[in-house]
């Protein structure tokens, strides 16, 4: 019987942690179309601008908010251990820097909204009308 | 005292100014790692039956600044546990960015002979415990020059090709001796092709080697006495032609890790055997715990011909066949363990190897642990 209780609790924490969905913004002036490719590209330094050319500034939480670990495994299918190594691998080489981190969704829509070449995700219950959502996970 | 005052004004004033100039970047990494051979005559990879923290136990720090206008420059400082700690600069560049796809580096580097070149030291980067030895096994691994570095995407793969030229100097052990060396004309590169989950790279290399090697000065003094002169020019390292050839395959998908690595090093005229050596490895990630399994081959084959020109009653033969055929080499090596992600920024690793010499038929084994970290 004891078993049974073992495997309910996780169970049930999964599915809690799996109904958060993430948000991915952007200014509100920002009419470029991204789809996950296209953000991947942009969160792991191999792309620098959005699909109109222009300039892209990538901006993640910190690990300590609960947005960056299903950011990191919805949209770049890694987990956040294997994006530290992705990066200390381009960082301790001189070949790239991962992009800056903000502390609270709060944060990151703060930045986003006063940066026309910005892009964050956010938790989707904190979206607001200061930024525009351009998909969600 | 007064030496360390003064040092700390000078650092301060630095940070102070610099920071004015230039945001200065610090990150950093280190390993901390224990290991032990299982038995009492066993040594593998400097590791003895007596427990050593040392050996692979490393911290580093790199400082990169952003000086704007395209220019960076980049420094990493390492203090390796196997050099007593003594802190040396493991590379120092400058970085210009020719456009998008092209920045040229200039200063001390790695030279990109392996996949797993550039990031070495950061054990983090990687599941196991060190990198495979059979094919690690070139004696420098960093080089004085130039390096251009094309990166593009091509559809959906990623292009990544860098093109090097210059120069090492430094000791190279030869016959248990460090012996000072230069290779020079070191010209080469590796392009590397590689999506999501794909990747596959080439390497090549030339380079002019010259040792001197200390160890064999008694022997070729007696060579040349004795009128085999070119004998003892077949076994040194004068300028001698070296090459590197380097292929490598990687896969990760589904939670699956799979790496081989290729290569073949040469030196002409010289008594270094040809060196082939390849390894596999296989892991399988389970969300922080990824337990792998490696094979390592070496295959190294001695210049026989190079001791066949002196006639069996010349005492001299003994020894030079001694040296040429400490060479030969055939060894497996088999690898289990695994990493633990426990903490964010921290790998817990394990790892048993076995190294069997197919000709001794010795069998070494080594059981590591510790701890890889980046900051």
């Amino acid at each position: 019987m004891n078993w049974l209780k073992f495997v309910a609790i996780p169970l049930v924490l999964s599915s809690a942690v799996a109904t958060a969905e993430v948000a991915v913004v952007v200014h509100p002036s920002n009419a470029a179309s991204l789809d996950q490719a296209e953000i991947s590209r942009l969160f792991t330094g191999r792309g620098t601008t959005f699909s109109n050319g222009s300039k892209a500034t990538p901006l993640n939480l910190a690990e300590s908010a609960p947005a960056r670990a299903e950011f990191d495994s919805k949209v770049l299918g890694k987990s956040s251990s294997q994006m530290k190594a992705y990066w200390s691998k381009l960082v301790f080489t001189g070949k790239g820097t991962p992009p800056k981190e903000l502390g609270s969704d709060a944060d990151v829509k703060a930045a986003v909204a006063a940066d026309a070449s910005a892009i964050g995700y956010i938790d989707a219950a904190s979206v607001d009308a200061s930024v525009k959502v351009v998909g969600k996970f | 005292m007064k030496k360390t005052l003064i040092g700390l004004c000078v650092s301060a004033a630095c940070l102070i100014s610099s920071a004015a100039m230039a945001e200065v970047k610090i990150n950093g990494f280190a390993s901390v790692k224990g290991g032990l051979t299982t038995g009492n005559d066993d040594t593998l990879y400097g590791y003895t039956n007596d427990i050593e923290f040392k050996n692979e136990s490393l911290f580093a720090v790199q400082l990169s600044s952003d000086l704007g206008d395209k220019l960076s420059v980049t420094a990493q400082l390492m203090a390796k546990g196997a050099n007593d700690f003594d802190a040396e600069f493991a590379w120092a560049f400058l970085s210009y960015q020719l456009n998008d796809d092209l920045r040229l580096n200039a200063g001390r580097f790695r030279i990109p002979f392996y996949k797993y070149s550039d990031y070495l030291d950061v054990g983090y980067a990687f599941d196991w415990a060190r990198t495979p030895r059979a094919v690690y096994d070139v004696e420098f691994d960093t080089m004085d020059g130039i390096s251009l570095y094309h990166s593009t995407s091509i559809a959906d793969m990623t292009s990544n090709i860098q093109l090097v030229y210059g120069a090492y100097e430094g000791d190279i052990s030869v016959s248990g001796a460090l012996s000072r060396s230069k290779v020079q004309d070191i010209s080469g590169g590796s392009w590397e092709l590689s999506n999501d989950w794909l990747s596959a790279r080439i390497a090549y290399f030339m380079a002019d080697v010259t040792i001197n090697a200390t160890a064999f000065t008694p022997l070729f003094n007696a060579l040349n006495t004795f009128g085999f002169g070119a004998v003892a020019r077949e076994i040194d390292f004068n300028e001698d032609e070296g090459t590197f050839f380097g292929f490598g395959l990687s896969y990760d998908r589904n939670n699956w890790v799979a790496v081989t690595e290729y290569t073949n090093v040469k030196v002409k005229n010289s008594y270094m055997a040809d060196r082939d050596a390849y390894f596999v490895s296989v892991g399988r990630r389970f969300d922080t715990v990824t337990p792998y399994i490696s094979y390592e081959k070496d295959d190294d084959t001695s210049k026989s011909a190079i001791y066949k020109v002196i006639p069996p009653q010349v005492p001299l033969l003994a020894t030079v066949a001694g040296v040429v055929e400490s060479q030969l080499a055939d060894r497996d090596t088999w690898s289990f363990g695994l990493r633990y992600d426990f903490h964010p920024s921290a790998a817990f690793k394990l790892q048993l190897s076995s190294a069997k010499d197919n000709y001794t038929l010795d069998k070494d084994r080594l059981l590591t642990m510790g701890v890889d970290l980046v900051f």
